[in-house]
């Protein structure tokens, strides 16, 4: 065997090999690309579902606001509404009563004994009107409360303003207090019937800067999973007050089931849910993290089984400004 | 005097007090009770012996529904009202079917419909003797079950086999799979509580269940719906006096409770006609025939078949 023939076919050996490695190994970069572009369709898929299924929590705070507001906006409503109509009856009757006085004094001025004698019944009935009726006392009582209820619907109306910017993404200053009672009337119909409310209210708390809809969802969330562990009856306390570091807490205890060991690591699990299917998309808490997260703030909570459960949450006063944040 | 009498003695209840003032307002000429605190509605009602109990559903502490439950065994001659803010089905199911409400009434309510209602449903209340809340005697149920005939209107095969498997072996049952058969079966048949799947293949069978009770008020019509709509629980019994409503699927506890009191209630009826008044269904809002829907000749079908409460009629 000659030399050059060696050489031949050590260099056919040589390019052979290297291109099966070339081979083998575009295969493997295949693969791999395979793999990746599914892990990232993958991941396109979670992003979207969560994307879903964060606008269907939006969606059914919005449904949950807009029936507990509609509730509460009805019994103002329908007195303020009976009201003005039954005054606009009882001022009828007060205007025929005084058309009769008139037409009795009418009567007395005409002159003569025959005219006094003609008026006499009819002042007598035109009186026993005015005074049995006692429309204006009762008219007056019924516009009271008219102003009364038309001043609850102004407060609801408020309210609604701070939960209407739903997608204003912009930072404000807020106070927290506010918003919890926001918050309060749009569960109200969830929590009125059985549920006694504590308002812990630190006066004067400062106010925090922050997106305003999106903490109102925090507090939406939390006073919600409060009244649904409190199935009957029980005690909601809602408390804020400032830190000397400069941070403001607001804390949502209730006094219901508690949360059992076992699940209180997952609780802030996206999907993590112990609602029946259907009632809950278990994304309640998770978000409620997420919020407090980008609001430079922590969350914290406490829970005994029968005893109940309180979620803390602390906020910086300006989470944009690093420097100024709470310890 | 003549005229004390005539004023109609109601009972309002409500936890909001300035919804009393104005209801009070608003029935100036009638005698008007009120209590926001809903314990007291029973022994307020039974004490003043009232016509007509007007109850908030939602109030602290209980619901109207178990107010009015209470005030139908303590003052069983009172017309019970309900007032819903936004109705939600399961307070309805309930008071239809353990509070037996007269009416619904929405808030927020118009004037001169409760103020007609009211003084309406206080002269029957006045006029008409109630029945007995009390169950018919074990014994005489077993004979009411074995001569009071049920109809099933239904079309759907699960719920009709169903009610079969429920019904068959303990009553009088007949089938019909639409309107026309029912009444066919109607007009031969000693019918007594009609059981009626709200939706049958033929369409939206509420303007013949409304019809059917204003023009036969004696008989008991048990509503079936697969529909978790409270509005239309509301208008069943608001125009259609429907006597029980149940949910599919149709459960055996729940059905054959409500069909022994639909036979209880006939059966009472039967004895003490003048008190068919109480049951009587009304066109909704004043001159809107409760026919809406219905074709002439269907409602003459409806307004002809046999009246058979005056006079009793044999099976054969």
């Amino acid at each position: 065997m000659s030399f050059g023939l060696a050489l031949f076919f050590i260099v056919l050996a040589a390019v052979l090999g290297a291109a099966l490695m070339a081979w083998m190994s575009s295969r493997r970069e295949r693969t791999l690309e395979t793999v990746l572009a599914a892990a990232q369709e993958e991941l396109r898929r979670q992003q979207d579902n969560q994307a879903q299924a964060i606008h269907t929590t939006k969606l059914a705070a919005l449904g949950q606001m807009v029936a507990g507001v509609a509730h509460e906006i009805n019994t103002p409503l329908g007195f303020v509404k009976s009201n003005v109509e039954v005054v606009n009856e009882l001022l009828r009757d007060y205007e025929a009563a005084v058309a009769r006085l008139l037409s009795g004094l009418d009567l007395v001025t005409s002159g003569g004994a025959a005219g006094l004698e003609k008026a006499a019944p009819v002042l007598a009935r035109a009186r026993r009107e005015l005074t049995s009726q006692n429309a204006l006392t009762d008219a007056k009582d019924l516009l009271r409360d008219c102003l009364d209820g038309l001043k609850t619907i102004a407060e609801l109306v408020l309210n609604l303003k701070g939960f209407s910017r739903v997608d204003r993404e912009g930072t404000d200053l807020a106070d927290l207090n506010d918003s919890l009672k926001a918050a309060l009337t749009v569960v109200a119909h969830q929590v009125r019937d059985k549920i006694k409310v504590v308002q812990e209210f630190e006066a004067n708390l400062p106010r925090v800067r922050c997106v305003p809809a999106q903490l109102n969802q925090v507090f939406l969330n939390l006073i919600s999973n409060a009244a649904q562990a409190m199935d009957d009856r029980g005690t909601l306390t809602l408390t804020t007050r400032g830190l000397p570091s400069g941070a403001v807490e607001v804390a949502v205890s209730d006094t219901g089931s508690g949360i059992p060991d076992k699940i209180l690591p997952r609780i802030f699990d996206p999907f993590f849910t112990t609602k029946k299917v259907g009632e809950g998309t278990g994304l309640g808490l998770s978000i409620v993290h997420k919020i407090v997260k980008a609001h430079g703030g922590s969350i914290h909570v406490k829970t005994k089984m029968g005893e109940g459960t309180t979620f803390t949450v602390t906020l910086p006063l300006d989470f944009t400004q690093p420097n100024v944040r709470a310890a | 005097m003549e005229e004390q009498n005539l004023r109609i003695r109601v009972l309002f209840v409500d936890d909001e007090e300035r919804i009393l003032r104005a209801l009070r307002a608003l029935f100036r000429d009638a005698d008007v009770f009120t209590t926001s605190n809903p314990k007291e509605a029973p022994k307020l009602a039974r004490d003043h012996d009232v016509d007509v109990v007007v109850c908030d559903q939602r109030m602290p502490e209980v619901l109207g529904v178990d107010v009015l439950r209470e005030v139908r065994h303590v003052a069983p001659r009172a017309i019970r009202i309900l007032l819903t803010g936004y109705a939600d089905l399961k307070a309805v199911l309930s008071s239809v079917n353990e509070g037996e409400v007269y009416r619904f009434v929405n808030k927020p309510w118009d004037n001169a419909e409760l103020r007609e209602l009211v003084h309406q449903a206080g002269l029957i209340a006045r006029e008409t003797p109630a029945l007995a809340p009390e169950p018919v005697p074990e014994k005489e149920q077993d004979t009411a079950r074995g001569e009071v005939g049920i109809l099933v209107i239904a079309d759907d095969p699960l719920t009709t086999q169903r009610l079969r498997e429920i019904l068959e072996s303990f009553y009088r049952v007949q089938f019909a799979i639409t309107i026309d058969r029912a009444l066919q079966v109607l007009e031969q048949f000693e019918a007594g509580v009609v059981i009626c799947d709200i939706e049958l293949a033929q369409g939206d069978v509420t303007p013949f269940v409304k019809a059917l009770k204003q023009h036969h008020p004696h008989l008991q019509t048990i509503a079936i719906t697969d529909r978790a709509d409270a509005q239309l629980a509301v208008d069943l019994v608001n125009e259609g006096q429907v006597f029980r409503l149940l949910l599919k699927p149709v459960r055996l506890g729940s059905c054959r409770l409500a069909v022994d009191a639909a036979i209880a209630q006939y059966w009472k009826l039967r004895r003490n006609p003048t008190a068919l008044r109480r049951f009587t269904a009304q066109p909704a809002g004043g001159d809107k025939p409760a026919s809406g829907g219905l074709s002439e000749s269907l409602l003459n079908r409806i307004k002809q078949l046999p009246a058979r409460i005056a006079g009793i009629t044999r099976f054969d």
